[in-house]
C-alpha cells in the first residue's frame, strides 16, 4: 500500500510498529519550560541548553546545521526532523550525521510531512519514530521493513552492505 | 560484462514487486495520479504530452546481445515497434501503456535491466566512454567503476531526495568522449586515481566543472562521493527548481570553498564502511576482461580490395571505426542517424539485427554512446566487410559518425510538454540538405546538437553548433550558438546572430558552412577549429540572409 492517506492525522509509531502517545510538547520560543518533556526550537536549544539541566527534545528544521548540538548531546533525548515536504531530503542527512558522526543515541523522529513510501529511507538513516500520516501505521511499519532484505550500502541502520556479504571476513 | 548476482536480482525484483503493488493500486483508482506520480517516478516511467514514457537504464552504456533483443521484443509487444536510444545512454520507449509496465519489468529483469533511478532527484545511471575497454587511448577501463558507483548509489538511502538530479559520468582515456566537464561530478582516471570534477551541467545555466580534488584514490571514491553528494544534500538550494543543480551551489560557494566543505565532511565519515574493500573491487573487475579475441587472419589486401570495389564501404571504414587496443580489431559506430529520420530511433527489427552483429562479429556486446549511436567495440577487421553488408542490407550503414548529419537532437515538441519548438523535424530538415556523401565528408568532424528548449535536453551549449528552439510570440524560432565542444576542451557555445524561423535554419547552415570551407586554412582544419582561430562573430553574417 502507498501514499494512500496522506491526509490522515498524523500518529506515533516506532520503528518496530508499535503505536504510542507522544508525550512531549512543543514550545513557543516566549513560553516558560514548565512541562516534562519539552520540546524546544532549534534556536533555542542553541542559546539555552547551555545552562539548563535535565533532557530535553529538539526540533530541527532543513536548514538547521545539526552539528551546533555537538555540546549538548548528553541533554537530548529526542530529536524532531522536521519535514516540510516529503521531497525535501536534508532531513535524512541530518539523522545520519546525528547517528553516525555525533554519536546521538536517543530517539530520532520524523515529523511533519512523512508517508509511508519514505519510510524504508528513514529507518536506514537513524530514524526510530514516525509522526505517520496514515490509516494504519503499524501496517505502514511492517510494509516498509518488508520492501528489501539487503542494501548497497551502509547507513545508520547497522545493516552490513552487500559488498560485506559477498566478502565474509 | 557485469554479471548479477544473487544479491542484485533479489533488489531488482524487490523493486519490481513493490512498483506493481503500485500500479495495480493506481489502475484500481486506490491511488491518484498526484500520489502515484512521485512513486513512478522512481521507476522511469513518465506522463508525456500523448502516453507514458518508459525510460529503462542501460548501466554506463554496455548491454549484451540478449538485452538489446528483450529491446526488440518491447518495442515490438508494447510499443510501437521502435524504441529511443538517448544522450544518456539510455533507452526510451514514448508509448508505453501503464498496465504492462510491472509485465515489461519483468521482462527487463529476467536480462538483469531495470529502470530503477532513471527519474527523480536522485543518482542517476553513470555514463562513460562508449569505446571503454577498446579503444587504443585508454589508461584504465573506466565500466568497473561505474558498476561500483551504480551499485552504491542504487537505493542511497540519504540521497534519494536531493535538490535536483545528479549525473556522473567517467572516462578512462586521454580524450573526453563521456563529456565529464558539463556532469554534476566528472571522473576522470589517471595513472595515479581519479581528477574529480565538479559543478559541471547544461540547462539554463550552462557551467563547466571545477577540478576539486586530484589522485584520488579508487579505493576511496565511494566515501568521497559521499561526501560530495552530503554537502550538496544540505546545502543546494530548493527553493527555486532551476537554481537547484549543484553547478548553483558551486559557483555560490566557489570550487575551492566547496572543495573544502567536502574534504570536511569526507574526515568525519566511517570510511571502511562506506568504501567497498579491494576484494569486491577485484570482483567487479573480473566481469570486464578483454574479450576472447579470434585469431582471425587479416589480410590487408582483401580489405583494399572490398574498398575499392564498394565506395560506401570504404567511407564506412573511414567515418564509422576506430583504433583498437589490438592492431587486427577495431571498435565500429552504426550510426542511428539515416537521412531524414529521427536521431536515436531504432526499430525492433533493427535492435534484432543490431544484436546479431554482435553475435556473429562482435562477441556479443554493444554499447549506446551520447551521440545516440550504437557501438559494436571489438570486431576483428577481418569481418568487417561481412558486418558492413549485413547493416546495409538493414538500413544500418550510415557512414556519418562524427559528421554534420551525425546529430544530437532532444524529443522536443513532437513528445515534450515543455518544449518551445520541434527538435527532430528540424534535425531531419538538416540532414536532407547535407544528405550529400561527398559534401558532409568534405565539411569533415562538426557535431550539430538540436534542444527544443532551454533546459538543454539536446547538448545544445556544447555543439560545434548548438541549436536552441525558443517562442517568440507563439511562434517557434531557433538561436544559433557556435564554438561549443564537449570534450576535454570543453567550451560552451555562444549565441550568435538574431533567431531564425525553422524554414530558414538549414539555408543558414548552408551559407555557414560554405564560409567555413572558404575560411578554413585546408582540410585538417575542423569546423570548430577554424571558429576558434577567427571568432564567432566572423561567422556572425553568414547565418543571415544577405539583405
Ligand atoms: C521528453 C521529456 C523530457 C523532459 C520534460 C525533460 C526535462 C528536462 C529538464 C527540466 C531539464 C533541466 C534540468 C536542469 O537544468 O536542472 C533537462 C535536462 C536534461 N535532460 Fe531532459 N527532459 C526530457 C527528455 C530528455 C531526453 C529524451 C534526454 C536524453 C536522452 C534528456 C536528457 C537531458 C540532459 C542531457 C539534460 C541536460 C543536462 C543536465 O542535466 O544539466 N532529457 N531535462
Ligand atoms: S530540451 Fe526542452 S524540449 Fe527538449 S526534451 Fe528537454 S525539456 Fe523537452
Amino acid at each position: 500500500m502507498s501514499q494512500l492517506n496522506s491526509s490522515h492525522a498524523p500518529q506515533l509509531v516506532s520503528d518496530q510498529g508499535e503505536v504510542r502517545a507522544n508525550g512531549w510538547t512543543l514550545l513557543a520560543d516566549d513560553e516558560a519550560i514548565g512541562v516534562d518533556q519539552a520540546v524546544l526550537s532549534f534556536a533555542r536549544a542553541v542559546n539555552e541548553l547551555d545552562g539548563l539541566n535535565g533532557r530535553y527534545g529538539v526540533r530541527i528544521a532543513p536548514g538547521d546545521d545539526v552539528r551546533l548540538l555537538t555540546p549538548f548531546m548528553s541533554k537530548i533525548a529526542l530529536i524532531e526532523v522536521a519535514f516540510p515536504g516529503y521531497r525535501d531530503g536534508r532531513g535524512y542527512s541530518t539523522a545520519r550525521i546525528l547517528r553516525q558522526d555525533l554519536g546521538f543515541d536517543g530517539e530520532i523522529r520524523a515529523v511533519g510531512d512523512v508517508l509511508r513510501d519514505q519510510l524504508f529511507w528513514m529507518m536506514r538513516c537513524g530514524f526510530d519514530s514516525f509522526l505517520l500520516k496514515d490509516a494504519d501505521p503499524a501496517g505502514a511499519i511492517k510494509y516498509a521493513r518488508s520492501l528489501y532484505i539487503n542494501a548497497y550500502q551502509s547507513a545508520a541502520d547497522g545493516l552490513k552492505p552487500v559488498w560485506a556479504l559477498r566478502h565474509p571476513a | 560484462m557485469y554479471q548479477y548476482d544473487q544479491f542484485d536480482h533479489a533488489m531488482v525484483a524487490a523493486r519490481n514487486a513493490e512498483f506493481k503493488d503500485q500500479v495495480e493500486r493506481r489502475l484500481k483508482g486506490e491511488l491518484s495520479e498526484d500520489q502515484f506520480k512521485p512513486l513512478r517516478l522512481m521507476n522511469g516511467l513518465y506522463l508525456q504530452l500523448h502516453a507514458y514514457m518508459l525510460r529503462i537504464a542501460v548501466p554506463y552504456g554496455v548491454l549484451s546481445s540478449r538485452q538489446m533483443r528483450t529491446f526488440a521484443h518491447i518495442a515490438r509487444t508494447y510499443d510501437r515497434d521502435f524504441g529511443h536510444f538517448t544522450t544518456r545512454q539510455n533507452i526510451q520507449f514514448n508509448w508505453i501503456k501503464l498496465a504492462d509496465t510491472p509485465q515489461i519489468l519483468e521482462d527487463l529483469a529476467a536480462v538483469e535491466m531495470h529502470a530503477i533511478q532513471t527519474s527523480g532527484n536522485c543518482i542517476r545511471n553513470t555514463t562513460t566512454d562508449q569505446f571503454a575497454g577498446a579503444a587504443r587511448d585508454e589508461i584504465d577501463d573506466p565500466r568497473p567503476w561505474a558498476e561500483l558507483i551504480r551499485q552504491w548509489s542504487t537505493f542511497h538511502p540519504e540521497f534519494t531526495f536531493l535538490p535536483r538530479k545528479f549525473k556522473i559520468a567517467i572516462t578512462g582515456a586521454t580524450r573526453d568522449r563521456a563529456a565529464i566537464r558539463v556532469h554534476d561530478i566528472g571522473l576522470q582516471l589517471t595513472d595515479k586515481g581519479f581528477d574529480v570534477y565538479v559543478g559541471g551541467g547544461m540547462g539554463r545555466t550552462p557551467h563547466l566543472g571545477h577540478l576539486i580534488k586530484s589522485g584520488l584514490p579508487g579505493e576511496k571514491l565511494l566515501s568521497y562521493l559521499e561526501a560530495a553528494l552530503r554537502v550538496y544534500n544540505r546545502y543546494g538550494r530548493r527553493d527555486n527548481i532551476y537554481k537547484a543543480r549543484i553547478k548553483i551551489l558551486v559557483s555560490a560557494l566557489g570550487p575551492q570553498e566547496y572543495a573544502r566543505q567536502v574534504e570536511e565532511e569526507w574526515a568525519t565519515l566511517d570510511q571502511a564502511q562506506i568504501d567497498a574493500p579491494h576484494a569486491e573491487i577485484a570482483r567487479i573487475k573480473s566481469f570486464f576482461p578483454q574479450p576472447a579475441y579470434a585469431d582471425k587472419a587479416f589480410d590487408a589486401a582483401a580489405l583494399d580490395r572490398a574498398k575499392a570495389a564498394d565506395a560506401g564501404f570504404a567511407r564506412w571504414v573511414r567515418n564509422n571505426t576506430l583504433a583498437h587496443r589490438r592492431d587486427d580489431h577495431v571498435s565500429v559506430t552504426i550510426s542511428l542517424k539515416p537521412t531524414g529520420l529521427p536521431p536515436g530511433d531504432a526499430s525492433s527489427a533493427q535492435m534484432d539485427v543490431m544484436a546479431d552483429a554482435a553475435d556473429r562479429f562482435g562477441y556479443g556486446e554493444l554499447r549506446v554512446s551520447h551521440e545516440q549511436n550504437i557501438i559494436l567495440p571489438h570486431v576483428a577487421k577481418a569481418d568487417l566487410y561481412d558486418l558492413y553488408r549485413l547493416l546495409d542490407q538493414n538500413g544500418l550503414s550510415s557512414a556519418n559518425v562524427g559528421k554534420i548529419t551525425d546529430m544530437i537532437a532532444c524529443p522536443g515538441l513532437d513528445y515534450c510538454s515543455l518544449a518551445n519548438a520541434r527538435s527532430i523535424p528540424l534535425a531531419q530538415d538538416i540532414s536532407q540538405r547535407f544528405a550529400d556523401a561527398e559534401l558532409t565528408d568534405k565539411i569533415g568532424d562538426l557535431q550539430i546538437k538540436i534542444s527544443g528548449c532551454i533546459n538543454a535536453c539536446g547538448h545544445h551549449h556544447v555543439g560545434h553548433i548548438g541549436i536552441l528552439g525558443v517562442d517568440k510570440q507563439g511562434e517557434e524560432f531557433y538561436q544559433i550558438l557556435l564554438g561549443g565542444r564537449a570534450d576535454e576542451q570543453a567550451a560552451l557555445g555562444v549565441i550568435t546572430g538574431k533567431g531564425l524561423s525553422a524554414e530558414a535554419v538549414p539555408a543558414a547552415l548552408e551559407r555557414l558552412i560554405k564560409l567555413y570551407l572558404d575560411l578554413r586554412t585546408d582540410e585538417t582544419e575542423r569546423f570548430i577549429d577554424t571558429v576558434g582561430r577567427l571568432g564567432r562573430d566572423a561567422f556572425a553574417g553568414a547565418l543571415h540572409e544577405p539583405a
